[in-house]
């Protein structure tokens, strides 16, 4: 039997392969050197930086993998620079995870569970990796339950706090109901295509005689899974409750690699499924979509739901890591403006988006973390008077606020700016007016903090918050592109640009 | 109606009226119970469809493991009696409407809908190409599968395990 197939595939797939076993090792490292708790962080980063030279090693040449001997062409698992974008994004928020999680007080004091931690760290990203590059129903079942399972374990890592264990069972059954939603859906779309490969269902869908009725009632519910993982409102519920119990590092990795993930896998269903390549207008950098499945009103509403909700959520929060929380379902919003556009430029404006996000998002929850763990709460008004006390990590909080905002000359303002000019553009004028709108009442939250940070009298005595080297090149290093691509974008769009090619459109 | 469309209608209306016990029944003795009528009408239509190998995993795994598993937690645990487990009901008019409006729209696509209708073609085993199959084409969901086990179960260790201080 002729196999060579299968055997190519894998000349593609280095980089899963190094990740499963990165994911092993750490399991054997754990049950050997358990008393050395330094030994599985270090092991972590190195195992993710050989990773990331697989990532960049692999030949980006558009191809299917994994397919069957039949058609080895149909393959199950796509490479293409659009995977390579967001495996990026999630391999540097994996790996700054890992860097904050050994100073983190709630990891470290874990006790005999911190193995199990880093172990499950990675076989949650490789379960993102193969979200991001699965082009088959089945596939991206199986991956989003890896991620799903793992993050819910996550979420309690803490179990002796009890807000943590309720995090962690309010999102397996939350999730569990998502999972079960999307697989319904899923059966139905094989039930009108005949394949799980969203090739072959977008060539049997562009023959027509589909019943509308059915087609848009798959899409809802396979919609409704994915858009739980970007906690998209009306299924924002759990992210709140998840994001405040979790331990701040799973909640950064939740807010930013997790939701990358879920982005790329909808962009990539949506637009190979539902994308009308027979049209006679057919162009690849403006995406046609078939007529009866006309899903862009579908995404602009909710994607309004879900900033106003956000926003207006987070103005009335007193805990920090909530206010984040629904501050990162705003962000989710102003992301799926972005897929609205359906062409090319909505998606560059996403990937921009996305890359400055991870610097912005991850730096403010990692000093929200520093100081938490030091005055040991999270409440606001426990943060008066801190910025003449701890004045690196304040002025730095204020930079990654600023610029979640998006007021220039943060990164945040080139992802807005790229947003909203891609909407204007293609003459979607009152989307980007309730997303210029609601960057204005994010404001009002941010700047609180700031304004109880510097201008309030501290409520609390002398509090000192020593600093390792460590954490203060993390800090710098999470500073640095929120400032540099406010200013020097140019690369970061070219290469945007280049990654946008979502393989056969 | 042919004999194969009664045993068909048969075991569903099995599934569908054991199922309607397991989330109606205020005794989780009884749910579990009628869990077992409910995989084993499941795996009478497997059998109707050919699938041989599916209808017995079917009944070795979930029938004989699972639910066995799940008959010995609820009759092991101490005082399981005595302690009031809530299992009642509450929101009942949304949720009908709710279902009510979900049932419609599965009718109405089920009825409008042109299924791709693959006829059960008979095998005399199937064990063989889903061997070959998993081995074959859907070698990379299948070593997967093997992963998100893994974390599974070491989530399962990990919430169920007493800490030792």
């Amino acid at each position: 039997m002729d196999l060579t197939y299968i055997w190519n595939s894998l000349t593609y797939f280095q980089a899963e392969i190094a990740l499963s076993i990165v994911f092993v090792l750490l399991l054997l490292l754990d049950l050997f050197f358990k008393k050395t708790k330094y030994l599985l962080p270090i092991v972590s980063v190195i195992g993710f930086a050989v990773v990331g030279y697989f990532i960049f090693s692999t030949p980006t040449s558009d191809a299917l993998i994994f397919g069957t001997r039949e058609n080895p062409n149909l393959g199950m698992v796509v490479v293409d620079n659009f995977a390579l974008f967001f495996k990026i994004i999630i391999l540097l928020s994996t790996t700054f995870t890992v860097l904050f999680s050994i100073s983190s007080k709630e990891i470290v004091g874990s006790g005999e569970f911190h193995g199990e931690y880093y172990v499950l760290l990675a076989g949650m990203t490789l379960g993102m990796f193969i979200m991001v590059s699965t082009v088959d129903l089945l596939l991206m079942y199986l991956a989003i339950e890896m991620v799903s399972i793992s993050s819910y374990i996550l979420a309690g890592f803490t179990r002796k706090v009890s807000r943590s264990s309720e995090a962690s069972l309010k999102y397996i059954i939350f999730g569990a109901v998502a999972s079960g939603t999307m697989l319904y859906g899923i059966s139905i779309l094989y039930g009108i295509a005949g394949s799980t490969n969203i090739y072959a269902i977008n060539a049997i869908l562009s023959y027509g005689n589909v019943s509308t009725l059915t087609m848009v009632f798959a899409g809802l519910l396979i919609i409704t899974g994915l858009g739980f993982k970007i906690s998209m409102a009306p299924f924002h519920f759990w992210t709140p409750d998840v994001y405040e119990g979790a331990p701040i590092t799973i909640t950064g990795l939740l807010s930013v690699a997790s939701k990358a993930a879920g982005f790329a896998i909808l962009i990539r269903f949506l637009k190979i499924s539902f994308v009308d390549v027979t049209a006679t207008n057919f162009q690849s950098s403006s995406w046609v979509i078939f007529d009866f499945f006309d899903w862009t009103e579908i995404i602009a509403i909710l994607s309004v739901l879900t900033m106003t909700l956000g926003n207006l959520a987070a103005l009335w929060q007193d805990n920090l890591k909530r206010m984040l929380a629904y501050s990162s379902i705003a962000h989710a919003g102003y992301m799926l403006m972005g897929v609205v556009i359906i062409d090319n430029n909505g998606l560059i404006a996403v990937l921009i988006y996305f890359f400055i996000y991870l610097f912005m998002n991850l730096g403010a929850f990692f000093v929200l973390m520093l100081i938490s763990d030091k005055i040991g709460s999270e409440e606001m008004d426990d943060f008066n008077g801190l910025g003449y006390k701890a004045p690196l990590l304040c002025v730095s909080f204020t930079i990654f606020l600023i610029s979640l905002t998006g007021i220039p000359p943060t990164a945040g303002f080139i992802g807005k700016l790229y947003l909203f000019s891609a909407l204007i553009q293609t003459n979607w004028i009152w989307l980007a007016v309730v997303g210029v709108i609601n960057s204005v009442i994010s404001l009002y939250y941010y700047v609180r903090v700031v304004r109880n940070m510097f201008l309030k009298e501290s409520s609390t005595g002398e509090v000192q918050i020593p600093l390792s080297w460590l954490n203060v090149a993390l800090v710098i290093i999470l500073l640095a592109p929120t400032l540099i691509l406010g200013i020097y974008f140019q690369p970061l769009v070219e290469y945007a640009q280049k990654s946008v090619m979502i393989l056969g459109f | 109606m042919q004999l194969y469309d009664i045993i068909f209608y048969l075991f569903a209306l099995i599934t569908l009226a054991s199922a309607l016990i397991v989330v109606s029944s205020k005794n989780i003795v009884y749910s579990a119970f009628s869990l077992l009528f409910t995989f084993f009408g499941v795996a009478g239509i497997y059998v109707l469809l050919n699938a041989d190998f599916i209808a017995v995993v079917q009944l070795i795994v979930y029938v004989g493991g699972i639910l066995i598993l799940i008959i010995f937690g609820v009759m092991l645990t101490s005082k399981i009696t005595d302690v009031q487990i809530k299992s009642e009901s509450i929101q009942i008019l949304p949720a009908t409407i709710a279902v009510g409006i979900f049932a419609g729209i599965l009718t109405a696509s089920l009825l409008k809908t042109d299924w791709r209708v693959a006829f059960p073609a008979s095998h005399d085993q199937t064990i063989f190409t889903i061997g070959r199959q998993l081995i074959t084409g859907y070698v990379l969901p299948f070593e997967l599968a093997g992963i998100v086990l893994l974390i599974a179960l070491i989530g399962s260790v990990m919430i169920a395990r007493k800490e030792r201080s």
